[in-house]
């Protein structure tokens, strides 16, 4: 009994510190953007916008459905529980208007592709950042 | 049998989807070209207290709830399915298909949208093919009710012009005006629904215009559409009409249904910060004959508890010309015409009696059971104005004018 509220307790913990662990929106290194606002990102993000502020084209790239760091990320930079976000893309897709940011299994996996073009914007874990990418919003 | 002049464009399509298909027999992914499936599906059960009559969401698909059943899985249950294929380039196409109910008794799947798109920039597309009609707030996805906080769109508003697609082309632009962000779209089309096995209504030269501007949490659209109404409708009674003379000419011309100019416009407005919602609408559409000429519109605003989102909404339509007219002027007619002219007044009449004037209060909760399915509950207390037997249809013998009722849904929403 004891263990097993010590378990829940761990996995709680561990829940907590992956939710709290900061995030920082990337570019790559070879891109000329040094910095966005956070409706600038969610506007990206959410295929409203389909451009960088200085007009060249972006395009996103996302995490996987129920991961913590994708549902922080939606909540803080665009006010929206993953509830909210399944409803908007339902909007956006059943009318033909747009497709979600395709997804890779995590921060390594975005910041390798986000390195190597310059059109591509993502969202990592703090820890998975390199020189290979430059931060252009930390999330807090 | 889709019209004749709109069967190319559908053949089109459909070639565009399939030759791609076929070439990469089964594959999700091509070279460089992307296949994505999904579907949206509502089963709801809706019960009505108003046993003399049928409550229903929209007249194209008419609900049971009331006269024909005690509940009624009929009024919101559909399926969707789509296949949107895109080139990895300026290119993509998108098939829908959804089965509800229709007029015709059927639950045969019919293609909403079967359309091409060209990406010129990323700021400008053009479609051809069978597109969304960009009417209401939310015109273009009421049919995927997931995306819906209340089990369905208000239907005093959105029952006032039931059509959702046209068969034509459309051109939609994105442009900034400091931080609002504005689509603009523009389209030209026609559409054919069945009313019946041998009657459709037919819309031609659909021609409309529509904005939508967003400013932070903050989304207003505007819309304006415009065409040709021909509803082959009652034809006996037009015709009839016209054999009193000029009065009745001048009658048949008012109100019969075909050959019509109709409007609509429209504007509305949602804020929504996240944590609780706002939104509100309001429209008129003026088909210029016995169909009405009607102005609707609603409030709404619910608040999100976790899981839960309770909702309210007051919504009201109210017709801008009579329900009852004094019709031919019996005085006028030799005695013998008078009982044929009673009764077609009295025809004409019960026809104006079903532009609707009604208000409803609507309290329900939504929630979201899973990542892609939400539970809603909601009550509606409706109450028919002025004589006419509002939203309402299949109104039986024993009906009574300017009784209110109450109407429980629940309906379960899924995403896939």
């Amino acid at each position: 009994m004891i263990r097993k509220l010590l378990c829940c307790l761990l996995l709680a913990l561990l829940a907590g510190a992956a939710a709290a662990a900061e995030l920082v929106v990337v570019v790559s290194a070879r891109s000329p953007v040094t910095a966005l606002r956070a409706e600038q990102v969610a506007d990206i993000f959410l295929s409203e916008a389909t451009r960088f502020p200085d007009g060249g084209e972006v395009v996103a790239l996302d995490l996987p459905i129920g991961s913590a760091l994708r549902d922080d990320f939606y909540l803080k930079v665009a006010n929206r529980t993953p509830a909210l976000m399944k409803a908007y893309w339902t909007k956006k897709i059943f009318t033909g208007r747009g497709q979600p940011p395709r997804e890779l299994p995590n921060s390594q996996a975005v910041r390798k592709l986000v390195a190597d073009n310059p059109t591509l914007i993502g969202y990592i874990d703090r820890s998975a950042l390199d020189a290979s990418v430059r931060p252009v919003l930390v999330v807090h | 049998m889709p019209k004749p002049h709109q069967t190319p464009v559908l053949f089109a399509v459909a070639g565009a989807l399939l030759v791609p298909l076929a070439a990469h027999a089964g594959h999700t992914s091509g070279q460089d070209g992307t296949w994505t499936f999904g579907g949206f599906g509502t089963l709801s059960a809706v019960h009505s207290s108003e046993k003399q009559a049928d409550y229903a969401a929209n007249p194209l698909n008419p609900g049971e709830a009331g006269a024909t059943r005690d509940w009624s899985y009929a009024v919101d249950s559909r399926l969707g399915a789509q296949l949107t294929y895109n080139d990895g380039g300026h290119w993509s196409a998108v098939l829908q298909v959804v089965a509800e109910r229709h007029l015709t008794q059927s639950w045969t799947p019919k293609v909403e949208w079967a359309n091409v798109q060209y990406q010129v920039s990323p700021e400008l597309s053009l479609r051809v093919g069978r597109i969304a009609l960009p009417l209401f707030l939310s015109g273009d996805y009421r049919k995927a009710s997931y995306a819906l906080t209340s089990v369905r769109t208000p239907v005093e508003l959105y029952a006032a012009l039931p059509i959702s697609n046209s068969d034509g082309i459309d051109a939609s632009y994105r442009w900034n005006a400091g931080a609002v962000k504005n689509t603009t779209q523009v389209l030209f089309g026609g559409t054919s629904v069945p009313l019946s096995d041998v009657t459709r209504v037919r819309a031609h030269k659909l021609t409309g215009i529509s904005n939508t501007s967003t400013a932070g949490a903050l989304t207003v659209r505007a819309t304006a559409i415009h065409g040709k109404l021909e509803t082959p409708l009652l034809q006996d009674l037009f015709s009839a009409l016209r054999q009193f003379g000029p009065q009745g000419e001048a009658l048949a011309r008012r109100y019969e249904p075909d050959r019509k100019r109709a409007t609509v416009l429209s504007i509305g407005a949602s804020y929504d910060p996240g944590n609780w919602f706002a939104m509100g609408e309001i429209g008129r559409v003026n088909a210029r004959s016995m169909l009405g000429d009607k102005t609707a519109g609603y409030v709404s605003a619910g608040y999100r508890l976790g899981g839960f989102t309770p909702y309210a909404t007051f919504s009201k339509v109210v017709a801008n010309t009579p329900n009852q007219v004094a019709g031919l002027d019996l005085s006028m007619l030799p005695p013998s015409y008078v009982p044929a002219g009673q009764r077609l007044n009295g025809e004409l009449n019960g026809l104006l009696s079903m532009i609707a004037q009604q208000d409803s209060t609507s309290l329900g909760v939504r929630w979201d059971a899973a990542s892609n399915a939400a539970l809603k509950l909601q009550f509606d207390h409706v109450r028919p104005r002025n004589g006419t037997s509002g939203t309402l249809s299949n109104i039986q013998p024993g009906y009574r004018y300017g009784r209110s009722f109450g109407v429980f849904s629940a309906s379960l929403d899924f995403v896939f």
